[in-house]
C-alpha cells in the first residue's frame, strides 16, 4: 500500500469556514506543514479570505495579511522588504489566492513582482471559477465548463490560460504544479521552493464541491483524477526552462474524470473527445518542454 | 478551546481590526447532517477462516515487521500458526479482495513464515486468571488441543487423555512430515502446554479410562476425530496386501517400519489418498491413485494434487475399483471399471456411473484404500445422542449430556485442520460459558466474525477492542487509488528429485523480505491499518489519533462530515451514520 | 543647509531625513522626479530602504501597507491618475490605520491628458479616511513630510501630502534643509503598536461583520477629531525644533476684514500678494490658506471667520453638480451657527490653468461688490 507521510506539526485550529469537503484548507494545511512556524501568508479576496474566519479571529497558526483583490504579489513582496529592512530573513513570506487572483485580477501585480524576482512563495489554489461569489467563469475555467457565467448554450469557449507558462516566461527561479490529492508531491515543492530566493510560483489544483458539482466527500479523489487522466499535470521548472515531470500519469481517459462533474455534465461525446486531443496536445507539448 | 470574543463596547476593540483569538470556538459540527464513524468491517478472509484468525492485523503486523506481535494475533485465535501455515486449505486465499486485482496475498505462507520466527514460550506462561475448575479434554488433535488452549488461556485446569503414545491426534498420525515437520507440531504442542495443559497419553477412553472417571470435572469436551477407515465393501478386502491409508500415515508417522510394496493401488481422491501415495513414493513404491470422479471433484486440496501430479503420481481419474483379486492369500490385480458423470447428487458432486464391460485389471502388490473416514462411537454412554455416524451437537458444541461438549472430526463433516481448532475454539467459549452461567447462545452471536458462525476469542475476551460490523468488505468497497500491482510472493518448493528421497518438508518458507513484501500487499479490507490518509485530507483537523488499538478518532465538535475520510480510507475501515437531529 | 531645490526635491529630502525604510512608487508626471530622487538616494547610500519599483500605483500602495503593517515606515508618492487608481488602497490603507505617508502633486484628471495642477484627484479622495494636508511653498513641503510621519503615527492614520504641479513640484525655491540629527531628534524611531511577524500570529484585516465595522468607522472618526489638535501639537513641536511653524490653516489680515478669501496651495501666495495690495487701497480683505482640509478644522475656521461678513472661496476643483469642494466645506461649517458668513464660491485655475493675481482680484472685488452671490459656482477667467 502506498501510504503518505507528511510532517505532523499542525499550525492551523478547527473551526474554519471552509464549506464542507472544500480543497482549500486541506491544501492550507499541507502548506503549513511544509513551511513550518516561520511564516507568514497574505491572503487576497478569495475563499480563502473566509475560510480563515472574520475579525477577531483566525483559524491559522501563522500571521496572515488580507488583502485587496488584485494584491497578493505586491503585499507579498512589501512584506518581504519590510522584513528585510529589520533584519529577518528567516521568515518565509507567502501569498496564498485564487484563480481568479492570480489568473485574472492579481495578473499584474504578479508579472511585476515575478519579474523583479521578489523573494516570496507564490501558491495559486485553483478551483477554476470565482467559487467565493458564486461559481462564476475565470480564465482558469476549463474549455465548456459551465459555470454560472457559462450557462449551458453559452459556454466557455476558450481554454484555461497557462499560468505555468505565462511564470515560467518570468525566468523565475522556480515554478510548480501541484494537487491536494498529492500532498508528499505538493509539500515537498514547497521545501524546496523554501530554500530558493526570488519568486517561487506553486500553481496548486484544489477542488471545489460546490462549483464542480461533486460530492464533498470527492474532492480528493477528482483531484487526483485530473492528474491521472493528464488534465492537469504534476511538474517543475527550473528558472523558467528546465521542466521536469514529477509523477507518470496512468493516462485514463479524460472522459472518466469529466463524468465525475456537474458542470460538464452537459457535455456530448464529441466535445469529451475534442478535451481528450486538447489534453493530450497539452501534454506532448509539455513532454517536449520537459526535453528541452 | 477557544471561547468567542464579545465586545460590549468599541472602547473594548482594538483600534483597527486584527484578531485576538482563534476560531476553534466554533464548532463547525453543527453543519454536519450525515456522520462518519470508524468501524472496522469483516475481512473476506476472516469471514472465511474457520479458525478465525484475524488475518488483516496480523499480515498488517507483519508488514510492519513486528513478527512477535503478528504470532500473538494469530494465536489470539489459533494456537497452531506454524501447523496452519502449512497444512492449511486456506479458505481465506479463496476469499481474498486481492484476486480481482491482481493476486491473492498469501496468507497461508505468511501465517507459517510468522510461526517460524517465533521462539518456544516458556513454562508458565501468563493466563488470564487462575480459576480452579477443571475441564477434561479428550484427543489431542487439533480441536482438543484447541479448546485445551483457549481454557487455559481463561485460567482453568485442563487436562487432555490421550489414546496414542504422542499426542497431536491427526496432525501427528494422519500427515506425513513431508507437509508437517515434527518438530514444528512438538514446539506447538509445548506452547499450548507452556500454559499448564496436562496431557495424559496411552489414556484411551473406553479403553483404561471410563466416563466415570470424568465426573470429577466440571465439563468434558470430546474429540476423538475420525480414525476409522471406511471400507470400499468389494470382494478382495481381506487379502494380505491390502490396507488403509490411515493405518499406513500412522505407521510412518509413529516411526515404525512399513512394508510396501512396489506397484501400488492407491483407492481415494481426498487428503488421506493423496499423502498415502505420496509416502508411498518417498518409501520407493510406484502409486497410482485410482479415484471415480475427475480432478476438479477430488476433495484433495488442489495444492497437494498438483505436488503429487509434480512428483510424478499417476492418477487414474475416473476408475472405480470393483475387486481385489489375490494369489494365495495376497493381492496381486485390482479390477476396476471406466465411469462416467451422471448428474449432480446430494453432495453437488456428480455421481459417478460405471460404464458396463469396461472392466480392466491392473497388475499391483498392494492397495490402500483411503475412501474416506468415520469417527469411532463405541466408546460412548447411549445418553449422548449420535445422528448420521457422527456425535450430535448443537451450536454452542454442546452433546445431549450437559456438561459434555463435542468436536471436530467426530460431531462435523468439515473436516479439516482449520474446522477442528474453530471447534475447539466454540468449545472452550461454551464451556466458559457454563461455568460462568452465561447464555450461550446469544454470546456466540456476539462473537461471530460474519454471519457463518466464524468465532473470534478476541471478541470474547474484550468488550472494547477490534469490535467489527459483520459487513463483509468487497472489492469494490476499498479505494483501489492507494495501491500498486505487485507480485504475489511464493514459497520455494525444493526440486522434485530431492523431495522424494526422503519425508524432508517440501516447501521452503517466505524470505524475510518476501514476507515483508507480502505483507504490504494486503488491502487490509474493513480493518484499520493506521495509515492516516483519513487525518491528513481532513479539511476540519477532525481526526485525532490516539495511539491506541482504536487509532483514530473523530472530533464531531468540528466535523462537517464532508466523508473525504471514508472516501480515501483505502480499506473501507470507515462508515457512514446519518446524523441525529 | 539652504538649497535652492525643487518641490519634488524636497519631498525627496523629507522622505530621506524622516528615515524611510520602505518606499514603493510608480512614476507618473509630474511626480517622477520624487521617485528619481529617492531611486538615487538609495542608490547612493544615503538612505537605507528598500525601494520597490512596482507596476503599479495600485500596487504601490498595497505594498506599503504591507511593509507598514509589518513594521517599517513606508512611503509613496503618485499624482492625478495614479491616485485614483490607488483609491482602492486608500481605504485599505485608512481602514488598516497605517500611519503611511503618502505624497500627491495635483494634477488634473483625464480625459483628454492634463499634467497640469488641479486639485480634482486629491480631493475625490476626500472620504477615504486619509488626513490631507495642502502646501503652499517647498519649505512647508519638506516640512510637512517630516511632521506627516510624526501625526501620522501618532493617530495610526495615513497621511497625504500634497502638492501643486509644476508651480511647487518642478519650481525651486530657497528650501532650509534640516541635519538628520535635528529630525531624528523630532521624528522618533516607528514603533508600531501592532507588527506583523511570525512571532504573534495574529490576522490582520480579516472579515468585519455588521456587528463590528460600524464602530472601528466611528473609531476612525473620533481619531480624525482628534486629529486637529495632534497636528497642532506637532507643529508647535516642530517649531521648537526647527524655529518655523506653518499652522493648520493661517489666517492673514483677517482681524479687521469685512472680506476674507479662502485659499489652499500656491493659490494662497499669489492671493496674499492681491490682498496686500488692495489693502494698500484701503480695502478691508483678508486672507485664510486652508493647509488641513481633512480632518477639516471647524473649530479653527470658524475662530477666524465667525463675524466676517463676507467669504470668497477659491476652489482649483469642482464637484460636479454642487459646485467648488473647499466653498461647500466652508458653507457646512457655518450652516448651523447664528452669526454666519456669506460664501462666494469662485472656480479657477482648472487644468493648471494660471490663476493669476488679476483673476484672483475679481473674485475680490465680485465678493465685495455684492450683497450675495449672484450664482451658486462663480466661474472665473472662463471663457464664456
Amino acid at each position: 500500500m502506498k501510504k503518505i507521510h507528511i510532517p505532523k506539526e499542525e499550525y492551523m485550529v478547527p473551526g474554519n469556514l471552509a464549506c464542507a469537503g472544500c480543497g482549500s484548507p486541506i491544501g492550507l494545511r499541507f502548506a503549513l506543514k511544509a513551511l513550518g512556524e516561520k511564516t507568514v501568508i497574505v491572503i487576497p479576496a478569495s475563499c480563502m479570505s473566509i475560510i480563515v474566519g472574520g475579525f477577531p479571529y483566525s483559524a491559522v497558526g501563522v500571521p496572515i495579511l488580507h488583502v485587496a483583490f488584485a494584491t497578493a504579489a505586491c503585499s507579498a513582496s512589501g512584506i518581504r522588504a519590510s522584513l528585510d529592512m529589520q533584519g529577518d530573513r528567516e521568515t518565509t513570506v507567502v501569498a496564498w489566492a485564487g484563480d481568479g487572483g492570480t489568473f485574472d485580477i492579481g495578473i499584474q501585480a504578479l508579472s511585476g513582482a515575478a519579474e523583479r524576482n521578489d523573494d516570496f512563495i507564490y501558491i495559486c489554489s485553483d478551483n477554476e471559477a470565482y467559487m467565493n461569489t458564486g461559481i462564476q467563469r475565470s480564465s482558469a475555467t476549463p474549455y465548456l465548463a459551465w459555470t454560472t457565467t457559462t450557462p449551458v448554450g453559452n459556454p466557455k469557449e476558450r481554454p484555461k490560460k497557462d499560468i505555468m507558462a505565462i511564470m515560467a516566461d518570468h525566468g523565475i527561479p522556480y515554478a510548480a504544479t501541484a494537487c491536494v490529492a498529492y500532498p508528499e508531491d505538493f509539500i515537498r515543492k514547497l521545501k524546496k521552493a523554501k530554500g530558493i530566493k526570488g519568486t517561487r510560483f506553486i500553481h496548486l489544483l484544489s477542488p471545489c464541491p460546490a462549483g464542480w458539482r461533486i460530492a464533498s466527500d470527492e474532492v480528493i479523489r477528482v483531484a487526483r483524477l485530473a492528474v491521472e487522466t493528464k488534465v492537469f499535470s504534476l511538474y517543475e521548472i527550473q528558472d523558467g526552462e528546465a521542466y521536469t515531470i514529477n509523477y507518470q500519469p496512468k493516462g485514463i481517459p479524460v472522459e472518466e474524470y469529466l463524468n465525475t462533474q456537474g458542470r460538464f455534465r452537459h457535455l456530448t461525446g464529441e466535445e469529451m473527445a475534442i478535451i481528450q486531443e486538447n489534453v493530450d496536445h497539452q501534454w506532448s507539448r509539455l513532454l517536449k518542454r520537459c526535453e528541452g | 478551546m477557544a471561547s468567542k470574543i464579545t465586545y460590549a463596547s468599541e472602547m473594548e476593540m482594538p483600534f483597527s481590526p486584527v484578531s485576538s483569538g482563534d476560531m476553534s470556538w466554533n464548532r463547525t459540527g453543527t453543519w454536519r447532517y450525515i456522520r462518519p464513524k470508524y468501524e472496522d468491517k469483516t475481512p473476506p478472509c476472516n469471514a472465511a477462516c474457520p479458525a478465525g484468525i484475524d488475518i488483516p492485523m496480523f499480515i498488517g503486523l507483519v508488514g510492519e515487521g513486528r513478527y512477535d506481535e503478528a504470532w500473538n494475533v494469530i494465536r489470539e485465535e489459533n494456537p497452531f500458526p506454524g501447523v496452519c501455515g502449512r497444512v492449511c486449505f486456506h479458505p481465506c486465499e479463496s476469499h481474498c479482495n486481492r484476486a480481482d486485482y491482481d493476486e491473492v496475498i498469501a496468507i497461508n505462507a505468511l501465517e507459517r513464515f510468522v510461526a517460524d520466527q517465533a521462539p518456544p514460550l516458556e513454562a508458565g506462561s501468563p493466563v488470564r486468571g487462575r480459576r480452579e475448575e477443571r475441564v477434561a479434554v479428550v484427543g489431542s488433535g487439533p480441536s482438543g488441543l484447541s479448546c485445551a488452549y483457549h481454557l487455559a488461556k481463561m485460567g482453568y485446569q485442563v487436562i487432555i487423555f490421550e489414546s496414542l503414545p504422542q499426542p497431536g491426534g491427526i496432525l501427528r498420525v494422519g500427515i506425513p512430515s513431508y507437509r508437517l515437520p515434527k518438530d514444528i507440531l512438538d514446539k506447538e504442542i509445548a506452547d499450548i502446554q507452556a500454559y499448564g495443559v496436562e496431557i495424559k497419553t496411552n489414556a484411551r477412553l473406553g479403553g483404561d479410562l471410563s466416563f466415570g472417571d470424568l465426573e470429577e470435572y466440571e465439563a468434558i469436551f470430546l474429540a476423538t476425530g475420525a480414525h476409522v477407515s471406511r471400507k470400499l465393501s468389494i470382494p478382495g478386502e481381506d487379502l494380505e496386501g491390502v490396507g488403509s491409508g490411515l493405518d499406513l500415515l500412522r505407521d510412518i508417522n509413529l516411526g515404525k517400519t512399513v512394508h510396501i510394496g512396489r506397484k501400488v493401488a492407491v483407492i481415494g481422491g481426498g487428503n488421506t489418498a493423496l499423502d498415502a501415495a505420496r509416502a508411498v513414493l518417498r518409501l520407493g513404491g510406484i502409486p497410482v491413485i485410482v479415484y471415480r470422479r475427475s480432478r476438479e471433484e477430488m476433495p484433495a486440496f488442489d495444492e497437494e494434487v498438483s505436488e503429487a501430479l509434480e512428483e510424478g503420481i499417476k492418477i487414474q481419474y475416473l476408475t472405480g475399483p470393483t475387486e481385489i483379486i489375490g494369489t494365495n492369500g495376497r493381492a496381486t490385480q485390482l479390477e476396476c471399471i471406466k465411469i462416467e458423470l451422471g448428474g449432480e447428487d446430494e453432495t453437488g458432486r456428480r455421481r459417478p456411473v460405471p460404464i458396463p464391460d469396461s472392466n480392466f485389471t491392473m497388475e499391483v502388490d498392494t492397495v490402500i484404500v483411503a475412501a474416506g473416514e468415520e469417527p469411532d462411537l463405541t466408546f460412548l454412554p447411549e445418553d449422548i445422542r449420535v445422528e448420521g455416524k457422527m456425535v450430535s451437537i448443537d451450536k454452542g458444541a454442546r452433546t445431549s449430556e450437559k456438561g459434555i461438549f463435542a468436536g471436530g472430526d467426530m460431531a462435523s463433516l468439515d473436516r479439516t485442520v482449520a474446522h477442528a481448532i474453530g471447534f475447539g475454539k466454540r468449545a472452550a467459549i461454551s464451556i466458559d460459558c457454563l461455568i460462568k452461567k452465561r447464555d450461550v447462545n446469544s454470546v456466540l452471536q456476539g462473537v461471530q466474525v460474519g454471519e457463518n458462525g466464524i468465532l473470534s476469542m478476541a471478541k470474547y475476551l474484550s468488550e472494547v477492542t477490534r469490535r467489527r460490523s459483520p459487513h463483509v468488505v468487497a472489492f469494490e468497497d476499498l479505494n483501489l487509488d492507494y495501491f500498486e500491482h505487485a507480485e504475489r510472493n511464493e514459497r520455494v518448493k525444493l526440486p522434485v528429485s530431492e523431495r522424494i528421497r526422503d519425508f524432508r518438508e517440501v516447501s521452503a518458507g517466505l524470505t524475510d523480505g518476501q514476507a515483508l513484501k507480502e505483507g504490504e500487499r494486503c488491502f487490509s479490507c474493513g480493518v484499520c491499518n493506521g495509515c492516516e490518509n483519513c487525518s491528513i485530507f481532513c479539511p476540519d483537523l477532525s481526526v485525532i489519533t490516539d495511539g491506541g488499538v482504536v487509532k483514530y478518532r473523530i472530533n464531531y465538535d468540528y466535523c462537517k462530515g464532508c466523508g473525504i475520510c471514508i472516501a480515501e480510507c483505502p480499506n473501507n475501515a470507515l462508515s457512514i451514520e446519518k446524523e441525529a437531529k | 543647509m539652504k538649497r535652492v531645490i525643487s518641490g519634488n526635491k524636497a519631498v525627496a529630502y523629507g522622505v530621506m531625513l524622516s528615515r524611510v525604510q520602505v518606499i514603493s512608487a510608480y512614476p507618473i508626471t509630474p511626480q517622477t522626479t520624487i521617485v528619481e530622487e529617492l531611486s538615487r538616494f538609495c542608490a547612493e547610500g544615503k538612505m537605507e530602504a528598500k525601494f520597490i519599483k512596482v507596476e503599479s500605483e495600485h500596487s504601490a500602495m498595497a505594498s506599503i501597507i504591507a511593509s507598514s503593517v509589518t513594521g517599517s515606515r513606508s512611503f509613496t508618492a503618485t499624482s492625478s491618475h495614479g491616485l485614483a487608481f490607488m483609491h482602492e488602497m486608500l481605504h485599505w490603507a485608512a481602514g488598516a490605520r497605517l500611519p503611511i505617508v503618502l505624497v500627491n502633486v495635483n494634477r488634473a484628471m483625464g480625459p483628454g491628458w492634463n499634467i497640469w495642477t488641479d486639485q480634482a484627484d486629491s480631493l475625490s479622495q476626500r472620504d477615504t479616511g486619509w488626513i490631507q494636508l495642502y502646501c503652499e511653498d517647498n519649505q512647508e513641503v519638506l516640512d510637512t513630510i517630516i511632521q506627516a510621519f510624526r501625526i501620522a503615527e501618532t493617530v495610526n492614520l495615513p497621511v497625504m501630502v500634497v502638492l501643486d504641479a509644476f508651480f511647487l513640484s518642478h519650481t525651486s525655491e530657497v528650501v532650509e534643509i534640516p541635519h538628520q540629527e535635528e529630525v531624528d531628534g523630532f521624528l522618533p524611531r516607528f514603533e508600531p503598536q501592532l507588527r506583523l511577524n511570525p512571532d504573534d500570529p495574529r490576522a490582520y484585516y480579516g472579515m468585519i461583520s455588521p456587528n463590528y465595522y460600524m464602530e472601528f468607522r466611528y473609531k476612525m472618526q473620533r481619531t480624525m477629531e482628534e486629529t486637529v489638535e495632534v497636528a497642532r501639537s506637532v507643529d508647535e513641536k516642530f517649531g521648537h525644533h526647527f524655529g518655523r511653524t506653518h499652522g493648520l490653516i493661517e489666517p492673514y489680515l483677517c482681524e479687521d476684514a469685512d472680506v476674507v478669501m479662502v485659499t489652499s496651495g500656491t493659490v494662497t501666495s499669489t492671493s496674499r500678494v492681491v490682498i496686500e495690495q488692495l489693502r494698500e487701497d484701503g480695502l478691508k480683505v483678508g486672507l485664510l490658506k486652508m493647509k488641513m482640509f481633512r480632518p477639516f478644522p471647524m473649530k479653527e475656521i470658524k475662530g477666524v471667520l465667525k463675524g466676517v461678513e463676507k467669504v470668497g472661496v477659491i476652489d482649483r476643483n469642482i464637484s460636479f453638480g454642487h459646485g467648488g469642494i473647499f466653498a461647500q466645506e466652508i458653507r457646512s461649517t457655518f450652516c448651523n451657527e447664528d452669526q454666519r458668513p456669506m460664501v462666494f464660491g469662485f472656480v479657477m485655475g482648472l487644468g493648471g490653468r494660471d490663476v493669476t493675481p488679476e483673476a484672483v482680484e475679481e473674485a475680490i472685488r465680485y465678493t465685495l461688490d455684492n450683497p450675495s452671490p449672484k450664482e451658486e459656482v462663480i466661474w472665473i477667467d472662463l471663457k464664456r
